[in-house]
């Protein structure tokens, strides 16, 4: 009986189920049509005047983007992309302002640059970068950078050989030549113990475009000063992030110089409390291939390579002395990761030393011990383009 | 018996295996790093002792009462009335921890990918593909748990193995620098997902090789445990100490992946593979539900039940709480404490009652089948 | 409320008896004038009955009935008119004479008349002699049929070109040829009361689940009907899910798909008057599997395997997917590719949901029409539709150029699929998905999948799981189904339910150097 009135009952429900499904059909809360769609491609971040944020994003036009179309009418003519900025006292809110001037939905899906003017990252970056890592659109592997001027200035430059500037910084920082860094480390250097971050720095260049060239230091999240692309490199053997590099040395005894490319390098910051005095050894360890020669050595000779080897650490060393000089003695600002480093290894210590850490981390000695292996010589032995008598054996 | 199709101890493992593991993976990890930080991934091993527990407890009292359920024999042990009491407040715990885990899924749907669709049509629509799968019993829950298990694991398996070049290590150290006081804290949460073991109580009576199924039930919390290990570690690794400022820390780690710039934004099939396993879990939890009830209400058939269950459910999901953040905020508080009692404590009492009624039961010389 | 309603009128079930059928019930009287009234009542207004009254020479009256077109009136008149109507004393009875006297292989003694039309329509004639109360039965049926030729709908490179044609006799017979042991056993039983179709449940003896073999009986024998046309019908009275999309009988055309089966303990249900045979239990794995698997390489056949695997489930999915990235998940393709996708669609006016029905909807109608038409328009069909859903649609602006490519591409692989019925269940299944997709994006996708394979867990095909051995799981047979194991490592048959004869060959007959020099 019981379970007849249940079927009975159950029967009903299904029917409310079934018109309640075909409901769903008329709805279509999240739908949007990609033709709808304007896809923020970089975002450009400036401070305005009266402390609020100017918002500036890069949308593709598709029309002119999309290559060749056949029928719909002149594809390939027109910039392929449109700068439009708002401001607003948050960067949501300025996106809503910015909305009222694009005819479609502003999509941060595809956002794969975010790019803060100079003033505004000499101000602080921490409450814009929030956005980024909340809202569920943009990506945490965005490349982040801190550009000379206004951001908006670096948007709006129309590239040569890509399809956007954006597209160009993207491709700067994959190329790792630079500091690379995305939203998600970012927010790692901002939350690790040593207050401290490190972005790219693009500049624009009258003649030549966009250009990574150094790197803004930040403390905490205010940029303290930059370092040029030289010291940068002593800065990225120190932080592991050395992915393509060459090295070019000019070697002792001889006329002219030789470059290497690196295939790869390692560094291991291995922290030492002794006696109370904090000393951090550097251990580097890199491996090359010579690909130019243009002096007279023979690099296949066992003791040159020893001795070029040697040169090699010995210019690696150089570098990084300076980038310490000045990051470390003048700026004190723990961008090498230091820091973390002590708390690994001694996280007592560190504890102690946690709240002044500004003040500690100066003081401590670093050791470079940097090994350079040079593998081949390339697909060439003797130096080419002279006489047998005049290589030097 | 109510329930005639029979599941193998192997299915009934890998079952288990989503039902714990599909909500673990989206606001544990999170609360876990709360407390422990770079010991997170401690936590789950610690946690795991619970799972153990509730597998041994489970298939200890099945032993006592070999084709009963946890609704029939807790009559069957505290008396007829005090065991419809407690029956009633199992019934009542999963409709309501069902209705969580439901307003969990429809939270991270709501709030990751569809922003604008109403939560009732999200968790509506679930309900009903779920009531499609109650109806056809143990038995269908099982198979489909074969095919989306696999499915499940490759896709964990995938974001790890994407995510390699991303991963460091080192975030791991200091190991335990504060003691093991943070990763136990830290395990605490896990501890209460891992008791939900105890719905292997109303799976064992329908085993057709029931002697198995301490060994399975204790395979299926070591996999779940070393998952959890490797979830916890693979967000660690990437994000070091910020994990625990993101709500789903797992979520967010697909969403890094970035493979030869085609393979990225791999978000939505992590989603929509995900779901496959929350399937899983809201059957496991909504079949015991259904067949608790059936059995609670002396019904010959609980087929009838699906549906008007299904529909409780659902509204119990809306009223569980106004928000995420009230939600996040009872799941580390009261729920913990809720679902330790009901499903480690009472299993516990019921147990030492049972087998102080069997000894007696055996010095009477009554004779009694189950 | 549906069963209950039915359960009311099944009172009505048990249908009236024929005028005709009350009539074949008598048995034969000694009256051979009743006799012969008789038939010729039950055959009124048949013209092509053919009642051929002549003398047995000094023993009387006969009557020669047969169908005209269905015997062989040459071996009538060589082998059975001219020896009886020869002079003759030398037998006295009638019995004798015609053993002795007609050189035919099969003489049947019939008692009633309902044996005599059994015997009649299926082409034998039958001799009515006065004064007995039996009559006799030739074996002398012929008839027009299709020569055996290679089945089109399921061609191979490699294997057997034979297929079943529309007799049943020779359709057996190639079976036969195929498996000679005398445990392959063939029952044959009669379905349709008017068309009298005859049915064989073949199987092979010792290898065969005996509750199978009696499910398939009882199945059979509960069927009641006025005709059999095709094995079709047979299907949806003895399926386990009428309401299910997907089929529940595997059929083919090839007798060496039907030797297989046999061999691997299932029944084959055989049907006169259709190439189809029906193979049970069936799984779903079956129909996405081509006999060619097991005649090449094992590599080659398990790598095609997956790709058939890959391509069903692109052809079930691929619409959907494209339309719910397209909506709901842009930020899922990379950059340059959403741009371009963008750019093709900028002149479209129709939402990609609606985009993607269209296209499909036209699809389906050029498939089917290009089914039904005469050959020669068939190709033009093609021409026009090529046209139609390719180049002037997206000339014009209507459809995306990457619409066209995803909708070719789903019919291209919705045709790898080996076996027409499953595949025209996934392309039907897509339509649903399409919608869902078009409602809640990739969630909508997965609820669709997941309703989809509770589905098929719940069915089962003559009690065997449908998705089995993958739900539920079973080692050896995974062997069979996720990649296609070599002959030599392929020991066990697909486990059903129940008892079963688990080997077929004995272990360690991997070919080896050291294999040729024993003995």
């Amino acid at each position: 009986m019981i379970n007849l009135y249940f079927r009975k009952l159950t029967n009903i429900l299904l029917c409310i189920c079934l018109c309640f499904f075909m409901l769903l059909l008329t709805g279509c809360w999240d739908r949007t049509e990609i033709n709808d769609l304007a896809l923020v491609l970089g975002t450009g971040i400036d401070k305005t005047d009266d402390n609020k944020i100017q918002l500036s994003v890069q949308l593709s036009i598709p029309k002119a983007m999309g290559g060749t179309q056949q029928g719909t009418g002149g594809g390939g003519s027109g910039k392929p992309t449109i700068v439009k900025k708002a401001t607003g006292s948050t960067i949501y809110d300025a996106m809503s302002r910015l909305q009222e001037k694009v005819s479609r939905k502003i999509f941060w899906g595809h956002n794969r640059v975010v790019i803060f003017g100079e003033a505004l990252a000499k101000d602080g970056i921490r409450k814009d970068i929030d956005f980024f890592a909340r809202h569920p659109e943009p990506r945490l592997r965005a490349y982040t950078f801190v550009s000379t001027g206004k951001a908006i200035d670096i948007l709006e430059v129309i590239p040569e050989l890509e399809r956007s500037s954006a597209e160009i910084a993207r491709e700067l920082a994959n190329f790792k030549i630079g500091m690379s860094v995305t939203v998600k480390d970012l927010l790692q250097m901002l939350n690790s113990g040593a207050d401290s971050a490190a972005l790219p720095w693009l500049e624009i260049n009258p003649t030549e475009g966009l250009r990574v060239n150094g790197t803004a230091v930040f403390k905490k999240d205010k940029m303290k000063g930059s370092i040029n692309d030289k010291l940068t490199r002593g800065l990225l053997w120190l932080r592991d992030d050395v992915h393509l590099a060459t090295v070019t040395i000019e070697p002792k005894n001889t006329k002219g110089s030789i470059s290497f490319n690196l295939l790869r390098s390692k560094t291991k910051l291995v922290p030492k409390i002794v006696d109370g005095k904090w000393q951090m050894i550097a251990k580097i360890t890199t491996e090359d291939d010579a690909v130019e020669n243009d002096t007279a050595l023979n690099l296949m000779d066992p003791k040159i390579v020893k001795d070029l080897e040697k040169q090699l650490a010995q210019r690696i060393n150089q570098r990084i002395r300076m980038t310490l000089n000045l990051v470390q003695k003048d700026m004190r600002i723990d961008v090498f990761g230091f820091g973390e480093a002590f708390h690994r290894k001694y996280p007592n210590e560190w504890e102690k030393v946690k709240g002044h850490w500004s003040e500690k981390f100066p003081e401590i000695e670093v050791k470079i011990d940097s090994k350079a292996h040079i593998r081949r010589p390339g697909m060439s032995t003797e130096p080419q383009g002279i006489p047998k008598n005049e290589v030097k054996k | 018996m109510i329930e005639k199709s029979r599941i193998s101890s192997f299915q009934m493992a890998i079952m288990m295996y989503p039902t714990i593991l599909a909500t673990a993976i989206l606001l544990v990890p999170s609360i876990t790093g709360k407390f422990a930080e770079r010991d997170m991934w401690l936590s789950p091993i610690l946690a795991s002792s619970i799972g153990f527990l509730n597998v041994f407890l489970a298939v200890q009292l099945n032993k006592l009462y070999p084709k009963m359920t946890l609704i029939e024999y807790s009559e069957k042990i505290i008396g007829l009335i005090p065991g419809k009491i407690l029956g009633f407040a199992y019934l009542f715990f999963y409709l309501q921890t069902n209705g969580i885990v439901f307003r969990e899924y429809g939270e991270f749907v709501v709030g990751n990918f569809l922003s604008k669709t109403p939560m009732i049509v999200v968790i509506g629509s679930m309900a009903l593909v779920c009531a499609f799968s109650v109806r056809g019993g143990a038995e269908v829950i099982a198979r489909s748990a074969q095919i989306f298990v696999p499915l499940v694991v490759i896709l964990l398996l995938f974001i790890f193995i994407l995510l390699v070049p991303d991963l460091e290590p080192k975030n791991m150290f200091p190991i335990m620098d504060k003691g093991i006081m943070p990763s136990f804290m830290g395990s605490v949460v896990p501890a209460s997902w891992f008791s939900e073991y105890t719905l292997i109580a109303f799976l064992l009576p329908f085993l057709h090789d029931r002697g198995k199924g301490l060994k399975w039930g204790f395979i299926s919390v070591f996999t779940v445990m070393i998952t959890m290990v490797v979830t916890n570690m693979s967000a660690l690794f990437l994000f070091g100490s910020i994990t625990d400022s993101f709500t789903y820390p797992v979520m967010s780690a697909a969403r890094y992946i970035d493979v030869a710039d085609f393979l990225q934004h791999l978000e939505s099939i992590v989603m929509a593979i995900w779901v496959a396993g929350t399937f899983v879990k809201i059957s496991v939890f909504y079949y015991a539900l259904v067949l608790g009830t059936a059995q609670w209400l002396n019904m010959s058939d609980y087929r009838t039940l699906v549906l008007p269950l299904g529909f409780l459910l659902v509204i119990f999901s809306l009223w569980t709480a106004p928000n995420l953040i009230e939600m996040v905020h009872y799941l580390t508080t009261t729920w913990v404490f809720n679902a330790l009692t009901m499903q480690v404590a009472i299993p516990i009492l019921l147990l030492i009652l049972g087998k102080i009624r069997r000894k007696r039961g055996t010095k009477v010389g009554s004779t009694r089948n189950d | 409320m549906l069963k209950r309603s039915w359960r009311k009128s099944e009172k009505g079930r048990k249908m009236q008896k024929t005028e005709y059928e009350k009539k074949e019930q008598d048995s034969l009287s000694n009256s051979f004038n009743n006799n012969v009234q008789n038939l010729r009542d039950i055959y009124k207004n048949c013209s092509d009955v053919v009642f051929r009254p002549f003398f047995i020479a000094g023993k009387g009256k006969a009557i020669l009935v047969y169908i005209e077109g269905l015997a062989n009136t040459e071996e009538i008149d060589d082998n059975v008119l001219s020896p009886l109507m020869q002079e003759s004393t030398e037998y006295d009875d009638i019995k004798t004479l015609l053993k002795k006297r007609i050189a035919v292989s099969n003489v049947k003694e019939l008692a009633t008349f309902s044996d005599c039309v059994d015997q009649i329509s299926i082409g034998n004639p039958v001799i009515l002699i006065d004064g007995r109360a039996t009559g006799f039965s030739l074996d002398l049926s012929k008839w027009e049929q299709r020569s055996v030729e290679e089945p089109s709908a399921e061609q191979v490179i490699r294997g057997p070109r034979e297929g079943f044609i529309e007799t049943l006799q020779v359709n057996s017979s190639m079976l036969r040829r195929k498996i000679r042991s005398p445990e392959f056993k063939m029952q044959a039983m009669e379905v349709g009361r008017y068309t009298k179709t005859k049915v064989i449940i073949a199987y092979m003896d010792g290898i065969v689940n005996k509750t199978l073999l009696e499910e398939v009986n009882n199945r059979l024998k509960r069927i009641d009907i006025d005709g059999v046309l095709e094995s079709g019908i047979i299907e949806e009275f003895i399926e386990d899910n009428p309401y299910s999309p997907f089929p529940q009988l595997l059929t083919t055309e090839r007798p060496d798909v039907a030797a297989a089966n046999l061999l691997e303990g299932r029944v084959v249900i055989m049907v006169d008057g259709t190439p189809f045979v029906m193979i049970a239990p069936t799984t779903l794995y079956s129909f996405f599997q081509s006999n060619e698997d097991y005649y090449s390489r094992f590599l080659i056949a398990s790598l095609i395997r997956w790709l058939r695997y890959f391509l069903v489930v692109m052809s079930l999915l691929l619409p959907s997917l494209y339309v719910a990235v397209l909506t709901f998940h842009q930020e899922m393709l990379p950059t340059t590719l959403i741009i371009s996708v963008a750019a093709s669609r900028e002149q479209v006016p129709f939402p990609a949901l609606v985009e993607a029905l269209i296209m499909e909807i036209t699809f389906e109608a050029l498939r089917e029409a290009g089914l039904r038409l005469p050959k020669q328009v068939g190709s033009a069909v093609s021409i026009v539709g090529a046209l139609v859903i390719g180049e002037s649609a997206v000339q014009a602006g209507i459809i995306s150029a990457p619409m066209v490519i995803v909708v070719s591409f789903t019919g291209i692989a919705s045709f790898t699929i080996p076996r027409y019925s499953a595949a025209i269940a996934i392309r039907m299944l897509r339509f649903p998905m399409i919608f869902l997709a078009g409602t809640l994006g990739l969630l909508g996708i997965m609820l669709g999948i997941i309703t989809i394979i509770v589905h098929l867990c719940t069915l089962r095909s003559f009690g065997v799981p449908y998705l089995s051995p993958m739900a539920p799981m079973n080692a050896s047979g995974m062997k069979d189904v996720l990649i296609r194991a070599p002959w030599w490592s392929l020991r066990t048959r697909p486990h059903f339910t129940g008892g079963y004869n688990r080997y077929r060959q004995p272990p360690d007959q991997k070919p080896g150097p050291k294999k040729g020099k024993e003995k």
